[in-house]
């Protein structure tokens, strides 16, 4: 708590000090304000629907929601240091529910240099890898790809050192330092490297991190342009051991006292992707994207997931306690956070156009183990300061694939951002 | 063949004089080149602050943006986008190859040629500085400098005192990565200065027209303005608020290092 709060006045003094500087000194302030609207439509089918179904207010659903975010960055050189602050004020509220207010610090570091390395020192947004969809060679931020609704990204806590030749740069990062040795997922400890050479229109990349749980891994990736008007890239990663969820239900049709989905380790496994985009001269662009998640549930783990639905809504109506079979559906929907991925194999393709101050895109993303298909469309407006944009998010597919039993089926949004200055 | 030159002694000494004339008159064509790009950098190394202001077809001013060039030798440009709007991002261009780095994402995106083109004032009419190097030039001729056809518009303020007489060169492009395809362009028959230009594409379609404003000092362009002919006479004013002699630190030019949102200037 104490260090969170640390982080968040460290943020907010960097921004304070950046937006009252001295003369003498160099920097810059920027602030934006963002509003946000995000209905959600429940789904009628799927496990945490029969749930509710049982009893009803069994487990929480996804509410809409609305929020209203004022963003405050600061950089300034100050005593031979860059230091910059990054902090995000935020009031939610969701249908049905309490407001909030929260007031985080999104990045708060300091940057300097020592001989031929620079280092930076703090929370900091560490964006590596060169995909689209899927990223799997970012092994500092782990940023969640596809959502709906952009938000600011939270930096992670990092010790980083780099050097840059003129082609080339080595990046050294010590993540989450100083959290304890069990954390997992975003928050485990670990070191991590990447390696960068320009070759003639490519960049070229390698990756090494060791995690205190997940131990080593490995990755390259690599982005060309290969013409005026076309770009790919591609993206490889091997991991010793990966983060899982696993549903420990010892039968099929037995009903569960707590949550059987528990974190595990698993061993040995790929991530791959591959992709491109085109552009042409009237501003119409293509991307389209194909990769491989290894540490995504498989078919058959799929398969096994959905008898289980199934025998446990053969148990309610054989006379088995609602409650309890309410809740074991309920805890079935945490097979959709088990991995950024729902399925293995992926296909991506993203058709946008801009036409003046408008950008109107479409994209799809399919999943061929089960043909579930995942649409979105959104509409934006550019202004000089202001940015309007909505759109809309639908699954579609046979009504046993998996994007069809997620807890929302539809969803839409709304969001105005002004940049302050 | 010499046989048949020799029945044709007229023809013979046309030959000669092609021959002799030719070179002399290409190395005038890129000696004006070179003279015209002294108009538009003045040094290898360069900084430009530049305002591009964008107006409606019946001059309204629509849209403002600020831009830092800076500018460095071997077709190296850093090129940092000032405007509130469009605050911390950068375009990197090293010779044909181009990165845009968005504050938001702290990577830097490969681009291609065509994403460095789209836009009203693309990037790179915005960094371009130079045409020698980058075009070969050929002298058509000497014509009027004035196109009546070409609208000046509301929005442009050309120099006061036009000259009457341009050399119109025709530039082709030497190298893949370079904004426009091919160029027509006309420089001041006394001082080699830019006056107007004609901007074509890949598919060999006129993009944009451009007329150059040159300073009260009549040393060097202060403004270009670019013609939309297809999108309703739009028009883009690219000034030239400031140019310094500017040296980078190499680290600049590798975009993992602009990736770290360095304070630069």
């Amino acid at each position: 708590m104490a260090r969170i709060l640390c982080i968040h006045v460290l943020a907010l003094a960097a921004v304070l000090e950046a937006a009252t500087l001295r003369p003498a000194m160099a920097g810059e302030f920027s602030s934006s304000l963002r509003s946000q609207g995000l209905a959600r439509q429940t789904a009628t089918t799927g496990p945490l629907a029969q749930a509710h179904a049982l009893y009803d207010g069994i487990a929480a659903d996804q509410p809409s929601e609305g929020a209203v975010q004022l963003q405050l960055q600061g950089s300034a050189q100050w005593a031979g240091l860059q230091w910059h602050g990054d902090v995000l004020a935020q009031a939610r509220g969701s249908a049905g529910g309490p407001g909030s207010t929260q007031v985080a610090g999104l990045e708060a570091y300091a940057a300097g240099q020592a001989g031929a390395w620079q280092w930076t020192a703090g929370r900091k947004v560490v964006g590596w890898d060169v995909g689209y969809g899927f990223r799997p060679n970012d092994l500092v931020q782990q940023e969640q790809r596809r959502t709906l609704v952009s938000q600011p990204l939270q930096g992670r806590p990092v010790l980083m050192a780099e050097q840059f030749g003129a082609e080339s740069a080595w990046s050294l990062v010590a993540v989450n330092p100083t959290t304890g040795r069990d954390a997992m997922g975003i928050r485990e400890p670990a070191l991590a490297a990447r390696w960068y050479q320009r070759v003639g229109s490519a960049d070229t990349y390698a990756f090494a991190r060791w995690g205190r749980r997940t131990q080593g891994s490995v990755g390259a990736a690599w982005a060309w342009v290969a013409s005026d008007t076309l770009e790919l890239h591609a993206s490889l990663r091997h991991m010793e051991r990966f983060d899982a969820w696993e549903d420990t239900s010892t039968q099929l049709a037995a009903l569960s006292p707590a949550s059987p989905w528990r974190p595990v380790l698993r061993q040995g496994v790929q991530q791959a992707l591959v992709g491109g985009t085109w552009t042409n001269a009237k501003q119409v662009s293509v991307l389209m994207e194909a990769w491989w998640d290894g540490a995504a549930p498989s078919r058959t783990h799929w398969r096994q997931w959905a008898e289980r639905n199934a025998a446990l809504q053969r148990l309610g109506a054989a006379g088995a306690p609602p409650t309890a079979v309410a809740a074991n559906l309920a805890w079935q929907t945490q097979a959709f956070s088990a991995s950024p991925s729902l399925h293995r194999r992926n296909l991506f393709a993203r058709l946008a156009w801009t036409t003046g101050a408008w950008e109107c895109a479409l994209d799809l993303l399919y999943h061929p183990a089960d043909s579930g298909r995942l649409y979105t469309a959104s509409l934006a407006w550019k202004g000089d300061r202001l940015r309007l944009e909505g759109g809309l998010r639908a699954s579609a597919g046979p009504g046993a694939s998996v994007v069809r039993q997620l807890p929302v089926q539809r969803q839409a949004y709304v969001q105005a951002v002004w940049v302050l200055n | 063949m010499f046989l048949a030159l020799g029945k044709n002694p007229a023809q013979l000494l046309g030959l000669v004089v092609a021959a002799l004339t030719g070179p002399a008159l290409a190395q005038d064509a890129e000696a004006l080149l070179r003279d015209a790009d002294r108009y538009r950098t003045g040094a290898d190394n360069l900084r430009v602050d530049t305002l591009v202001q964008a107006y409606t077809s019946d001059g309204t001013l629509e849209r403002e943006r600020r831009y830092t060039v800076f500018a460095q030798s071997d077709r190296r440009t850093l090129v940092l986008m000032q405007s509130a709007a469009e605050k911390g991002q950068k375009v990197l261009m090293l010779g044909d190859d181009f990165w845009l780095l968005m504050p938001s994402s702290q990577r830097p995106m490969r681009i291609t040629p065509m994403q460095k083109l789209l836009g009203d004032a693309s990037t790179g009419d915005i960094a371009t500085m130079r045409w020698s190097g980058d075009y070969s030039a050929t002298l058509v001729g000497l014509e009027p400098c004035v196109d009546a056809t070409v609208p000046t518009g509301a929005a442009t303020v050309i120099q006061t005192t036009p000259p009457t007489s341009c050399y119109h060169l025709q530039l082709q492009a030497m190298r893949k990565g370079v904004t426009y395809q091919r160029i027509a362009l006309w420089l001041g028959q006394q001082r080699h200065e830019p006056v107007r230009a004609q901007l074509y594409v890949q598919s060999d379609k006129l993009a944009k027209q451009a007329l150059f404003e040159v300073d009260q000092a009549l040393s060097s362009v202060s403004a270009m303005v670019l013609i939309d002919p297809l999108g309703k006479q739009k028009q883009t004013r690219i000034r030239y608020l400031a140019r310094k002699e500017r040296t980078v630190p190499v680290e600049w030019l590798n975009p993992m290092f602009l990736a770290r949102s360095p304070v630069l200037e």
